[in-house]
């Protein structure tokens, strides 16, 4: 597709196929990102099918969390009835996040359940038991008008639905779209990049017309110069589709960009590259370029919410792997647990070696299966044995350099490992340990197996405490400063006192004269005096 | 359910280090039997004495450091070293000396300094510059004639018979210089030009004994292209570093062409650089070694330049004849301060690194 988007460019005169020329997003240089894998995709696993309603379990657990998976707070306590849509945990951290109760429902219990955290600490759940007589997947009500709006009230209503990334990393979709500094490229991120995963290409295929509405809703709030859709170019029947629904839609703002395959190509970092040949700077955000880039998922949940009323209750996830007879896009709601979903699509036990949450290249393998799912599980692999590398034990790293060649952010992945394994934090800043996305390729090429990301990952956690340790020490150094300088302050103003006294004591000895000396005993005897006349009284009560 | 992986990703399409290893040898076959052409069995007798002396040291370091024999010595990492070794070895060194090469590769270049991937040098170099320093005649002079200058090389019996006893079967003895020595070795094509250039002998005259090829040393010309298709197989399959071997050969050719076009009676023709000696099994499999090269993109074009320039350098004004080994060894030495100062730019930051 990239050769036809490139012949479509160049040879406009004889072009006559359905894609004009004007949806297509012409880029000034061929540009890419360095390094970068090509992983067998094997996404036609599980992207044959249309997407299919996933059944409601009878019980749901809804983790009480923030997008960050820290704790938050509940709504509701057990024993509550709730409603389709009512809210279930607020986070009121910034940006402040939500989720809502994918059913009417019981609240059973709130207990500490095991959640889909890397950590598996176990983290306090809202067990959700559904009602069996309501339906789940309400049917579409009416289309409401937007246009009546303020953008005020569209962006209340997003934080009302709970909205979050689709992408994976569940950034509250509120907070992304109310930008600050003028965007001169939206960027919608169809590239799905992951070997197995194909919800967002089903999503494009089935569902283009209603994501190109929540397209349309993100650029009435954030006004872009331009919109791309980037579609990478194994996906010829999303790209397809997406190029009729713009043409049917009768669209002309939205520029389709047809990305060769390449791994990670649908980072963030690594698709603003390959779009525009810039460099999001370290450490800084998209928006810094005028860039802001929103998965066809959240497009599709920002319809939803704000045509139909619907709140982001569930989500279309890729359950996949060769240890399941159905493999295919479910539509789920939040909190089915896992185990369920695997039971409908039909696990083989026996063959089932590893479940994985997200793709193979940056998924986690998880050990608990009654987990409920969240809105940033996109993929469900339940993997057998052959199907993924494991190995017990690693050989020395010999410097190869393979690493290096595939990075897509340009670092020295060998060096990294090898410091993180010193734990020299030092140079892991040198050798810029942040900027690495953890996109896997590196230890995807190593001939020495080394779980190269996992170093990373430890070499990160490492800094984390150290940086908590120093903010710790940091702060006990600033209440002791303070303590001393008080001291120090006390000590002086008592000081200044005394000195302030003996003074007054001074003056008072060498002014002191003979007529204030009378007048210091006249007073005196007239204060015994009247205290015998007051006393008298009482005296006699007494007797 | 068991987490077999504690971390992303779960995939690796990598060929494993044992077979990445595995693919050198392979890929060093090709040369190994052009060797084998012009200078007879001698050449695999090396390497399997080199091999057999390079796992045995192998197995009783690691035992005495109490590691995992089996599976480290499994990795083939040995096999290499010995390997590439043997192939820079003349065809009927005695026994023993290859054996203390390799010995001394193994046990002192690669694992006192903690094994595979820790070691700073070569070992195969540094076992081969051992030798070089301690028997510069027989590494130098005491090469077996190519085929062409004589009908055929010694034959399997008897090149087992002088690489074990020093002696041919019939009695005759190779360090015995008058007699039949003469008729089997000689000089290297490298050493004959830098002994014919201090008798004042001009490049022209010198290109004219029958030691010489149409641009290189008589078999050399050969062997040089086999390891070259040796190292274009290397880096088609991705086993071995493409920077590295170009910038050499480049540099080596740049500096060759310089000298030769200032002076073309007193340095010889780029071609014969290129084609002579260990340059092409220098370039694709010595200085390509992973662990002792550069591992930044830019360093590895200045490790493999600086290795051409050296290689000329020694060959052309120092008394070694060929200059691989330690130009590769000299580079060794820089490579921790070259890939300091060669970190490439990473994503989002300025030049200066900030």
């Amino acid at each position: 597709m990239s050769e036809n988007q490139q012949s479509e460019a160049t040879e406009l005169p004889q072009n006559n196929l359905t894609s004009p020329p004007k949806n297509v997003f012409e880029k000034k240089a061929q540009w890419t990102f360095p390094g970068g894998i090509h992983p067998d995709d094997k996404k036609n696993i599980s992207n044959q099918n249309a997407i299919q309603i996933m059944a409601c379990p009878e019980t749901l657990y809804i983790p009480i969390t923030n997008y960050k998976g820290h704790p938050a707070v509940t709504d509701v306590k057990p024993g509550d009835l709730v409603k389709h849509g009512a809210s279930l945990v607020t986070s009121i951290d910034t940006p402040s996040s939500r989720v809502c109760s994918p059913v009417d429902g019981l609240v059973v219990s709130i207990e500490k359940r095991n959640t889909l955290h890397p950590s598996q600490l176990p983290t306090p759940t809202i067990v959700l038991k559904t009602d069996e007589s309501s339906s789940h997947f309400k049917k579409p009500s009416a289309e409401k008008n937007l246009s009546d709006l303020k953008n005020a009230e569209i962006l209340e209503i997003i934080r009302q639905a709970g909205i979050a990334g689709l992408g994976g990393a569940a950034f509250p979709t509120h907070a992304k779209v109310d930008v600050a500094t003028p965007i001169k490229m939206l960027i919608i991120n169809g590239i799905e990049c992951e070997p197995y995963i194909s919800c967002d290409d089903r999503l494009m295929r089935e569902r283009a017309d209603e994501i190109l509405v929540g397209i349309q809703i993100i650029e009435r709030l954030v006004q872009p110069e331009r919109i791309v859709f980037a579609i990478e170019d194994n996906k010829p029947e999303a790209v397809k589709n997406v190029e009729e629904a713009i043409i049917a839609a009768k669209i002309d703002t939205v520029k389709i960009a047809v990305v060769p395959t390449k791994y990670p190509s649908g980072g963030e970092k690594q698709l603003i590259q390959i779009l525009t040949g810039q460099e999001v700077p370290a450490q800084t955000l998209p928006s810094k370029l005028g860039i802001l880039m929103h998965n066809v998922g959240t497009c599709y949940a920002l319809k939803r919410a704000l045509l139909h009323g619907e709140p982001s209750i569930s989500r279309v996830v890729t359950v996949t792997g060769e240890a399941v007879s159905h493999p295919g896009n479910y539509e789920c709601l939040i909190g089915t647990p896992i185990d369920f979903i695997l039971e409908q699509a039909g696990i083989d036990q026996n063959k089932l070696s590893q479940v994985i949450i997200g793709g193979p290249m940056m998924g986690i393998a998880i050990a608990n299966l009654d987990v409920g799912i969240d809105n940033s599980v996109n993929c469900i692999i339940a993997a057998t044995r052959s199907e993924i590398f494991h190995t017990d034990q690693h050989a020395p790293c010999i410097r190869c350099g393979q690493c290096a060649d595939v990075c897509p952010a340009s670092l020295l992945p060998q060096q990294l490992f090898w410091y993180a394994n010193a734990k020299n934090l030092v140079k892991l800043d040198e050798y810029h340990l942040d900027d690495c996305i953890e996109c896997g390729a590196c230890a995807y090429v190593c001939p020495s197996q080394i779980p190269l990301v996992h170093y990373y990952r430890f070499g990160k956690s490492l800094k984390q405490q150290k940086n908590q340790e120093f903010e710790k020490s940091e702060h006990a150094k600033q209440r002791f400063e303070f303590r001393q300088e008080r001291l120090e302050r006390e000590k002086i103003e008592r000081a200044q006192r005394h000195k302030k006294a003996a003074e007054e004591r001074q003056k008072r000895a060498t002014t002191n004269t003979g007529d204030d000396k009378k007048q210091a005993i006249m007073e005196a005897l007239a204060r015994v005096k009247a205290k015998q006349a007051s006393s008298a009284p009482k005296d006699q009560k007494t007797e | 359910m068991k987490v077999l992986n504690v971390s992303s990703p779960h995939l690796n399409q990598a060929r494993s280090l044992p077979m990445l290893m595995l693919w050198v040898v392979i890929a060093g076959v090709p040369g190994m039997l052009t060797m084998m052409y012009y200078f007879g069995w001698g050449v695999l007798i090396n390497v399997i004495i080199a091999c057999s002396f390079a796992l045995l040291t192998e197995v009783a370091i690691l035992k005495w450091r109490q590691k995992p024999i089996r599976r480290i010595i499994t990795d083939n990492t040995a096999l290499v070293t010995a390997f590439l070794y043997a192939l820079c070895l003349p065809a009927l060194l005695p026994w023993w000396a290859t054996a203390l090469g390799i010995i001394f590769a193994i046990a002192v270049v690669k694992q006192l300094y903690g094994g595979v991937g820790n070691n700073i040098f070569n070992p195969a170099m540094a076992g081969y510059v051992l030798l070089l320093v301690s028997f510069p005649v027989a590494m130098t002079t005491h090469w077996v004639l190519p085929t062409g200058l004589v009908e055929s090389p010694p034959s399997f019996m008897a090149a087992l018979s002088v690489i074990f006893t020093g002696a041919f079967p019939d009695g005759a003895k190779v360090n015995d210089l008058v007699n039949t020595l003469d008729a089997v070795t000689g000089a290297t094509p490298l050493d004959s030009v830098k002994t014919a250039l201090t008798q004042n002998f001009l490049i022209e005259e010198v290109m004219e004994a029958p030691v010489f090829g149409q641009h290189g040393g008589l078999g050399w010309e050969w062997i040089n292209f086999t390891f070259f298709l040796g190292g274009l197989l290397m880096i088609f399959l991705k086993v071995c570093d493409w920077r590295i071997p170009l910038a050499m050969i480049i540099a080596l050719f740049i500096v060759s062409s310089l000298f030769y076009t200032i002076d073309s009676q007193n340095y010889a023709h780029p071609m014969f650089n290129i084609v002579t000696g260990g340059t092409m099994l220098g370039a694709f499999f010595i200085a390509t070694d992973p662990v002792t090269a550069s591992t930044t993109p830019k360093g590895r074009w200045i490790y493999g330049a600086m290795i051409g320039i050296l290689i000329y350098i020694i060959r052309t004004w120092s008394s070694y004849p060929d200059g691989v080994a330690f130009a590769v060894l000299l580079m060794n030495m820089t490579v921790p301060t070259l890939d300091h100062y060669t970190k490439p730019r990473t994503y989002g930051h300025t030049a200066q690194g900030a």
